[in-house]
């Protein structure tokens, strides 16, 4: 998928490493956060962009499942405010990149 | 700089600021939160509301939303680092307990502010400290003043120093020979140690050190600092003699009635809260695995309690809190605990209780809870209680195994029509 492709999507993509440094941000998420996907790309996803996934319920399970593939129920804090949100969890193993899906 | 770019910014900020910020309205409706506050707040509202900060905090801090709702200045400091137990036993894979740290700040007659930070590595250390430091002060302060006596592992008097009279009033030589608990007629309220269950522990790790109330010969009551220490002996593993240090200090909490109480009450009930049923539970496994003392908990939550807040208001609800804690504190034993843990949870901690007398009291503490009725503008308010019982023995020594064994038990009870103790002979799971 290109990255315009992506861009197009109606709910946020997140891709990152397995060191959860992000790699791809794409349009509709940058949108929804108000953040710059330049000065998020590079930077490590739980630890400084998104810390209310930093707890067992979502960073946890991309630690212990190789492979992820749940929809949860959760709430964001997009733009400082309590956001009721769905989240795709993604991660296959052998491929390094992982995926968070956000969809309001 | 332009507009947009100090927007993002200051979003970037609150985004990756390590400190949760939470503003919300007088109802707990949050308004403005930052990731790091939800990151902490949504694990424990689970179904509960995550998006009202009161609602989240129900089950683990119940008293934060008594604490805004009777704050009367217009605008101030509700409570400055309030601290959050959210767990209960040791934590996840023994991992250190969590604790948060709350400021409550108002500032106006709708609106207030929050900050959420995890201090759990810090209280670990302050325990460390207050150990260390209670060792280290009796070993270093004034060295005036020590009672010092040996003791023979029975607990006889071997022999005594001139300290001893002037502190205890109890002259040597009509001492020795008597068994030392006899002569010291401690005040033992339920948390103190026993001397003879001192005299187990410091003959397997050489020392025990506690404080508490101890009487003189005249009646007087003074806090004491006692410590045991097993003398090495040559030819035998067993301890052929006990040294015990008496030492008159002043109390080193300081603390007069009204900090304690805030310290370890619930602000709405006066109910023990969850971070001294916490400590005392911590206690009573020492106690446990040290001298095989029975340990029995009781679970006990009130029956759709919900929609007695749904129909008559949070202050009659309140009130009906305030009047089962008081029914339940009046039946309780000397030694247990009766703490609030959660909106409508509670659990009362029964050292040296076996099975079958916890069983008896739940029952008895489930009768009473029946008998409460509260005048309210819409009519008497009435409730019932679910309970479940369990010891320490059932769940091999683990806390949090024994709390959700309690656990399973009160909700069987209430899968078995409510207003009832969970009856342990018809447990087949």
């Amino acid at each position: 998928m290109s990255e315009r492709e992506r861009d197009a999507l109606p709910f946020g993509v997140v891709g990152f490493a397995a060191d959860t440094t992000v790699q791809t941000y794409n349009a509709t998420e940058a949108r929804l956060s108000g953040l710059d996907p330049a000065t998020v790309v590079g930077v490590p996803f739980f630890e400084v962009v998104a810390q209310c996934m930093n707890n067992f319920m979502v960073a946890q399970r991309f630690e212990d499942e190789a492979e992820l593939d749940d929809i949860v129920p959760y709430v964001l804090t997009l733009r400082m405010r309590p956001t009721k949100v769905r989240l795709r969890l993604l991660a296959t193993a052998g491929i390094l990149r992982r995926y968070v899906l956000i969809e309001r | 700089m332009t507009d947009v770019s100090s927007e993002q910014e200051l979003l970037e900020f609150l985004y990756a600021c390590p400190v949760g910020l939470i503003e919300c309205n007088a109802a707990g409706e949050i308004g403005l939160m930052n990731p790091h506050a939800m990151q902490h707040l949504l694990p424990l509202a689970g179904a509960r509301d995550a998006s009202n900060l009161f609602s989240a905090f129900e089950q683990h801090a119940p008293e934060l939303r008594s604490m805004a709702a009777t704050f009367e200045p217009a605008t101030g400091k509700i409570c400055d680092g309030h601290r959050i137990f959210v767990e209960l036993g040791l934590g996840r894979q023994g991992l250190t307990p969590k604790v948060l740290a709350c400021t409550l700040v108002k500032l106006g007659p709708d609106r207030l502010m929050a900050t959420l930070a995890d201090i759990s590595q810090q209280v670990v250390q302050e325990n460390r400290l207050r150990q260390a430091d209670t060792w280290f002060a009796t070993l270093l302060d004034d060295a005036q003043g020590y009672a010092a006596l040996t003791i023979t592992p029975k607990g006889e008097i071997a022999s005594a120093n001139s300290c001893f009279l002037r502190q205890t009033g109890h002259a040597p030589a009509d001492v020795t020979g008597h068994n030392l608990a006899d002569v010291l007629s401690t005040d033992v309220p339920g948390d103190d140690m026993r001397l003879d269950e001192q005299l187990v522990i410091a003959g397997r790790e050489g020392w025990h050190l506690q404080e508490g109330w101890q009487r003189r010969a005249d009646g007087e009551r003074y806090w004491c600092q006692r410590l045991v220490v097993a003398r090495s002996s040559a030819d035998s593993l067993k301890p052929r003699r006990f040294s015990v240090v008496l030492r008159d200090v002043p109390r080193r909490e300081a603390a007069t009635a009204d900090l304690r109480r805030l310290l370890t009450c619930d602000h709405l009930t006066g109910a023990a809260n969850r971070r001294h049923f916490s400590q005392m539970m911590a206690k009573a496994q020492g106690r446990w695995r040290d001298l095989r003392e029975p340990l029995s908990l009781i679970a006990l939550d009130l029956d759709h309690f919900k929609a007695v807040n749904d129909s008559h208001g949070h202050s009659a609800g309140d009130t009906l809190l305030c009047r089962v804690t008081e029914v339940c504190t009046a039946l309780l034993p000397p030694s247990g605990i009766f703490a609030r843990l959660g909106g409508e949870e509670f659990g009362v901690l029964l050292p040296r209780h076996r099975l079958e007398q916890a069983m008896a009291l739940a029952e008895q503490l489930r009768a009473e809870i029946a008998t409460v009725a509260v005048e309210t503008s819409g009519g008497v308010l009435q409730v019932t209680a679910s309970l479940g019982c369990a010891t320490l023995e059932e769940a091999d020594g683990s806390i949090d195994a024994l709390i959700a064994l309690a656990d399973k038990r009160l909700y069987a009870a209430k899968r078995a029509g409510r207003n009832q103790v969970f009856d342990i002979r018809s447990d087949v799971a």
